[in-house]
């Protein structure tokens, strides 16, 4: 049935989603808008294809409907300091991934949908370009752009900490 | 030979078809620039996939399943098609408020959520067994021992605790004045997160819910993955902006009681 295999794929919506929000709860809210239209519109699903491309490319289309507000919050609470667990492979561990969700959120909304399509999913070039339904070609300068700009953000982040006293 | 970063990167991605990987692998032999280049890239793809991996192995929230999979009981309103985030998120929180009317009145909701939470939470704010951090009084819950005391002494930002950081250590958040005035504080400690508000001689604690864990499981910030209910208990009662570290120093010297 068409809805167990879409609930199948509920964790990579979720993560998706995650890579283009950075909120946990604006995450499963898109998730749950993409679930309503998924669900609403099955019988637009051709059988043969891929239906993970098929939900993330729904998934695109809610949250450039939909979102791109509410970064507010995010400001309110500092982040917390640098170099307290300093020493601690675990917690250096779990900043360096919370410094790469930090860093992907401040990325163009364009480079965070390759980003999170290819490198944080693990599609093809192929169907991430089905997806956002642009050629392959493009998908290519796209992702490597996104990874430029990605690697400033996590160099930025770095000197920040380490001038920061 | 040459090759463009680009084509570098699809190679790192696994893209390149045999005869064009060859080439690169020969290059990468020759050339260190290159094998370096190629690195980089696989590098950047193993953080970003590591920095999510977590996230499928997390339960997926019952409203996201489809209805056929858990279908709502007779009795509770059924959830409304979702038609935009800000939908989404009034539709939850009536739901929330709600279920909260039907089933109790407000005295002796406000009387049993304190026990209960002091009971239940308790524990998780003072791992180990240490003193409790919060104590019911009434049908209100406040701060005491280590927590009380942060909250009356930390000041200047950031949240690092004089008392070293433990596991238990408490964080102190945004500070500022609520619109009567009263001057409220975010905090962290241990798994929990909460809001205090000083009413007299005390902190009173409107709200505290176990923080969003990370990826990992494992709590550390404070940061970035407050509980919404404390992100809406402050948006609710903020007035102005947040104080700086003057004005925490400022409010503490005159006790944490209102500005004249």
């Amino acid at each position: 049935m068409l809805a167990d295999d879409i609930a199948a794929l509920l964790p990579r919506m979720r993560r998706f989603a995650r890579a283009l929000t950075y909120h946990r709860e604006d995450a499963d809210d898109l998730v749950q808008i993409a679930m309503e239209r998924a669900l609403g519109r099955s019988e637009q699903w051709e059988p043969g294809t891929r239906l993970d491309s098929w939900l993330f490319r729904i998934i695109k289309n809610a949250w450039i409907d939909e979102v791109r507000s509410r970064t507010r919050r995010a400001d309110l609470f500092a982040p917390a300091e640098e170099g307290e667990h300093v020493g601690d492979d675990t917690a250096q561990a779990h900043q360096q991934r919370l410094a790469l969700q930090k860093a992907i959120s401040l990325l163009s909304e364009e480079h965070r949908l390759v980003v999170g399509l290819v490198l944080v999913d693990g599609l093809p070039y192929k169907e991430a370009a089905d997806v956002l339904e642009i050629p392959v070609g493009t998908l290519t300068s796209r992702l490597a752009r996104a990874r430029d700009a990605l690697q400033q953000l996590l160099a930025d982040q770095t000197d920040k900490t380490r001038r920061t006293p | 030979m040459t090759f463009s970063d680009d084509t570098l990167m699809a190679y790192a991605d696994g893209e390149l078809d045999p005869a064009e990987r060859a080439a690169i692998e020969t290059a990468m032999q020759a050339d260190p620039a290159i094998a370096a280049a190629v690195a980089r890239h696989r590098a950047l793809r193993a953080d970003v996939a590591a920095a999510f991996a977590g996230i499928l192995d997390e339960p997926v929230p019952a409203r996201l399943q489809p209805r056929t999979r858990a279908p709502a009981p007779a009795s509770a309103p059924a959830p409304a098609p979702v038609a935009s985030l800000a939908a989404a998120r009034e539709a939850r929180q009536a739901q929330d408020a709600h279920a909260t009317r039907r089933r109790w009145s407000w005295p002796e909701w406000g009387a049993l959520a304190a026990m209960l939470v002091v009971g239940v939470l308790a524990g998780k704010l003072a791992p180990g067994g240490a003193a409790p951090a919060i104590a019911g009084s009434g049908s209100q819950v406040v701060a005491q021992g280590e927590l009380a005391v942060a909250l009356d002494r930390q000041v200047g930002g950031g949240g690092h605790g004089g008392s070293g950081a433990g596991a238990g250590a408490v964080r102190i958040g945004v500070s500022f004045a609520a619109r009567d005035g009263r001057y409220c504080r975010g905090f962290a400690m241990g798994s929990m997160a909460g809001l205090a508000c000083r009413d007299g001689d005390r902190w009173r604690i409107p709200v505290l819910a176990e923080a969003e864990p990370e990826a990992t499981g494992g709590y550390r910030q404070a940061g970035s993955a407050l509980p919404p209910a404390v992100l809406d208990a402050i948006d609710a009662r903020i007035a102005g902006k947040p104080l700086d570290a003057a004005g925490e120093a400022a409010a503490k010297a005159r006790g944490w009681r209102p500005a004249p």
